[in-house]
């Protein structure tokens, strides 16, 4: 198996020389090939989203599913780590798998839309307040 | 029959105290003292002078390491010069040498006997072995007669976890014992001692190392403890049954290294390991101790010290140990208003805040005052000046009070311990004015002790006579004997002037009323008088003579911010509405305000302020927030967060700026702790430099404005410090007057007093 130097491009610099670190890739070598695998796993659930909306009784439409998918992997954009990206790659076909086979219950597949949870306020007061 | 331990061990005591004077007066064996540079060519030295001093320190070897160490250091310390720890019991590094647990037994080559390493001073070409079968077996055998008189009640001891018997007979005992008590008479058994409400006996326990036998006669100063009988039969108590009467009593449990001294009000409470520490400051005195807060789920369970030198070495008052269960009574836990009947009724944060701000927004700034008690952190302190000045306001006070005539606090040399708390070891003389030192800073009043016992500190007190546990000259009771000292016509002023590096240290107790312009105007001139009468001697020209000692932990912080010490601006105001922070002393009563005043209270304790308050924020006690102090030094010192405010109580600044919310116009700008923070840097940056202390030096133009004004005239009176007798010492805050614990040290007290074994 091949090598590959540190992608996270966050390797230590000591006394002016970039250190790089031997790591083993966990699937993909390159930059493109981990590009491949996000786009064909955004296409999979992309296409599955009908067939998901007839077997689940679920308040959303596709609309409102094609968003939540988007939204979802844009979360992840600032992730540059290939190792990483292979990781949130094989996690996600895992949920999608869960999701076709409808291994998955009406409120499993509703938490990817996180409706029933409550967002804390953040600024000072609320949090005096709210303690 | 009394033996006193300590005293009888004179001939090795200077030994102890090398730490103290590494070049005191210890007559050693001439082979030790002998230089090793004697072995240079005489030609050559003479020729090339030693550019460095020679050095006359001993070689000797550890376990075939190489130390070099000044003559005088015993072999324990030199060991743990190269890291090699030797086990011991009785030796303690404050403490004059004992020399009776025989726990640190070592082997020395050519030595017949394995020597006693705490008592054994260094000699050249020494070579030991800590760790050697001899060694070992020495220490087994010390161990096997220690365990056969000790109790095997590790189960229901309090010292379990963190017993030095029980580490060290880990570590170094053997598994079996030949103590087998064929004729069933039971192990050595001593009755416990009653020796008062804070340190629990169990004399059974004990293993004779008398450490605190050494602690009471030398640091505490009070000759209650020693030992009665010999051999097996001897007993370490008080003889007779009395009160173990000091304020720094609770040290000794500390010093035990078994379970035979505990903490009465920690007995059974909680285990050492399942508890969490926190380390941060007390705020029982001004001097800012530094302490361990142990708590166990969300509560307190005990106070440590925390070694830090330049402070409380590793002592601690009776009150910073023990008034923590003043913290979980008399709490407020809830935001209070008064209702139309007038009754003080529970409200929530949102209500009371606009209740109040409702209120502020009535008056005009002008009419607003606020004033700060003795317990206030400087962030509270920043936030709530901000907030006040935001609305006009420019009244803000402590209850402190301190002389605003001539300097006042501008120079802030005026109001600080300038000499700092270790410039006590240097000094040759301290003049104690109008302070009883002993319970107003009972840790710098052991270091006084300290100073008078190795350094020859002469003490002379201006004031009432009280027992502080070492002797003084005593100049007189009233100011005008300060007038006459300080005017050098008093008999005492000749002999005092000859003092190469004076202290004067002034009880803030004593500046509190209208004479207390003359007295400290008095110890300003006197200062520079034994000020120039020093330096024109000595080399050291930065040495400060004028001190300050504070009471309270606050005070210093408050005035570096520019607060306004005393009540006074607030009577001639009459204002309308009055913001107290934890202020508790009883200082402004209603009679000093408007009629229809508004009077908010803040802080942890349902005490004096709250008494009189309108409406009653809750806030939090030291133990409770990441807060700065400075103590009397003008030392920022850092309190954490040990445990959660209690109820809806909340960080007394988050309270302030929450407040300001409410108020049109006056919303301050912090949203985190570091934005309260990068203001204090703002005002004075010394704030956030923690540990460090921040020093002051215009004494010149301080007495230059003393002398140029006429010099204040007093009442005549005598200077009485308001605490003299030790059950004055226990209740002085809103935390220590809630404390049971201090309560029953009171009632000791008082019934001490009764029984004929009191001295004075």
């Amino acid at each position: 198996m091949s090598s590959l130097a540190s992608a996270s491009g966050l390797a230590p610099r000591v006394a002016g020389t970039m250190i790089r670190r031997e790591v083993t890739p966990l699937l993909s070598s390159s930059k493109r090939e981990v590009r491949l695998r996000v786009l064909n796993l955004y296409r999979s659930w992309y296409r599955q989203i009908p067939h998901i909306l007839m077997d689940y009784d679920v308040p959303v439409d596709q609309d409102k599913c094609r968003a939540k998918l988007k939204e979802i992997f844009m979360a992840n954009r600032d992730v540059k780590d290939i190792r990483a990206i292979d990781m949130l790659v094989a996690k996600g076909q895992m949920e999608l798998r869960e999701t076709i086979e409808v291994w998955k219950q009406k409120t499993h597949f509703m938490a990817f839309f996180r409706d029933s949870v409550q967002v804390k306020k953040t600024d000072f007061m609320s949090k005096f307040l709210d303690q | 029959m009394i033996r006193p331990r300590g005293r009888m061990l004179n001939t090795v005591c200077s030994v102890a105290h090398h730490h103290f004077n590494p070049s005191s007066s210890l007559v050693l064996p001439t082979t030790t003292t002998r230089s090793l540079s004697l072995g240079q060519p005489l030609l050559q030295a003479a020729k090339q002078p030693p550019a460095v001093v020679p050095d006359n320190r001993v070689e000797l070897f550890i376990d075939d390491k190489r130390v070099l160490c000044e003559p005088g250091t015993t072999v324990l310390q030199a060991a743990a010069m190269v890291g090699v720890e030797i086990p011991r019991f009785c030796y303690h590094d404050r403490l004059s040498i004992a020399g009776n647990c025989r726990m640190c037994l070592v082997e020395v080559e050519k030595s017949v006997k394995p020597v006693a390493s705490c008592a054994m001073p260094v000699m050249k070409g020494m070579r030991v072995k800590t760790n050697s079968v001899a060694t070992r077996k020495a220490r087994e055998g010390v161990m096997e007669f220690l365990l056969m008189n000790h109790p095997l009640d590790c189960p229901i001891c309090d010292q379990a976890g963190e017993c030095d018997l029980q580490d060290q007979s880990m570590m170094f005992g053997n598994d079996r014992s030949r103590f087998t008590d064929i004729k069933f008479e039971g192990k050595r058994a001593v009755e416990d001692k009653n020796i008062g409400p804070l340190v629990k006996t169990i004399m059974t326990r004990c293993i004779h190392c008398t450490r605190c036998i050494r602690f009471a006669s030398e640091v505490a100063g009070v000759d209650d403890l020693g030992t009665t009988g010999r051999g097996g039969d001897m007993q370490v108590g008080t003889y007779v049954e009395k009160l173990f009467a000091s304020e720094l009593s609770g040290n000794v449990i500390d010093l035990c290294p078994v379970g035979a001294l505990t903490s009465k009000p920690y007995a059974f409470t909680a285990r050492p390991w399942e508890i969490r520490k926190c380390e941060t400051v007390d705020v029982m005195d001004a001097l800012g101790s530094n302490i361990v807060v142990n708590t166990r789920g969300g509560e307190v369970m005990r106070v440590l010290p925390r070694p830090n030198e330049d402070v409380n070495e590793e002592w601690i008052s009776d009150k910073t140990r023990f008034a923590y269960d003043g913290l979980k009574r008399q709490r407020l836990t809830l935001p209070m208003l008064k209702n139309a009947q007038g009754v003080l009724e529970p409200v929530d944060w949102e209500a009371a805040l606009t209740g109040i701000a409702a209120k502020v927004s009535r008056v005009e700034g002008r009419e607003i005052a606020a004033l700060v008690g003795g317990l206030c952190d400087v962030e509270s302190l920043v936030v709530l000046k901000d907030l006040l000045n935001r609305l006009g306001c420019e009244t803000l006070c402590t209850e402190e009070a301190f002389p605003m005539n001539a300097a006042g606090t501008d120079v802030r040399s005026n109001y600080l311990l300038n000499t700092k708390i270790t410039g006590v070891e240097e000094a040759d003389l301290v003049i104690l004015i109008g302070t009883n030192i002993r319970f107003e800073a009972p840790v710098l009043n052991a270091r006084i002790r300290k100073a008078y016992l190795h350094n020859n500190l002469r003490v002379a007190v201006v004031g009432k006579k009280t027992d502080l546990h070492y002797e003084y000259d005593h100049v007189g009771d009233t100011i005008q004997a300060l007038e006459q000292l300080a005017n050098g016509e008093h008999k005492l002023s000749k002999d005092l002037a000859k003092a190469k590096k004076p202290m004067i240290i002034v009880g803030s107790s004593s500046l509190q009323d209208a004479d207390g312009a003359a007295i400290l105007a008095n110890a300003i001139v006197l200062a520079d008088k034994l000020k120039s009468g020093s330096s024109s001697g000595s080399s050291d020209h930065d040495w400060k003579v004028l001190n300050v000692l504070h009471r309270h932990a606050g005070q210093v912080g408050a005035l570096d911010v520019g607060y306004t010490p005393g009540a006074g601006k607030i009577k001639e105001l009459k204002p309308r509405v009055l913001y107290m922070l934890g202020a508790d002393a009883g200082v402004v009563t209603r009679k000093d305000l408007a009629a229809d005043a508004f009077v908010i209270y803040q802080g942890h304790h349902g005490d004096a302020g709250a008494e009189i308050a309108d409406a009653v924020l809750p806030g939090a006690a030291y133990t409770e927030k990441s807060a700065t102090y400075v103590n009397t030094e003008g030392r920022a010192q850092r309190a954490n967060v040990a445990v959660t405010p209690p109820g809806m109580a909340r960080e007394d600044w988050k309270i302030l700026r929450a407040l300001s919310e409410f108020i049109p116009g006056a919303s301050l700008p912090y949203e985190k702790l570091e934005d309260v923070r990068h203001r204090m840097a703002d005002i004075a940056p010394h704030l956030l430099r923690y540990g460090a202390v921040e020093e002051a030096n215009y004494f010149k133009q301080s007495h230059a404005l003393v002398h140029g004004s006429k010099r204040p005239s007093h009442s005549g009176r005598a200077l009485a410090p308001p605490q003299t007798v030790l059950e004055d010492f226990y209740m002085t805050d809103s935390i220590s007057r809630a404390s049971r614990t201090m309560a029953k040290c009171i009632q000791a007290a008082r019934h001490h007093k009764t029984t004929k074994y009191s001295v004075s």
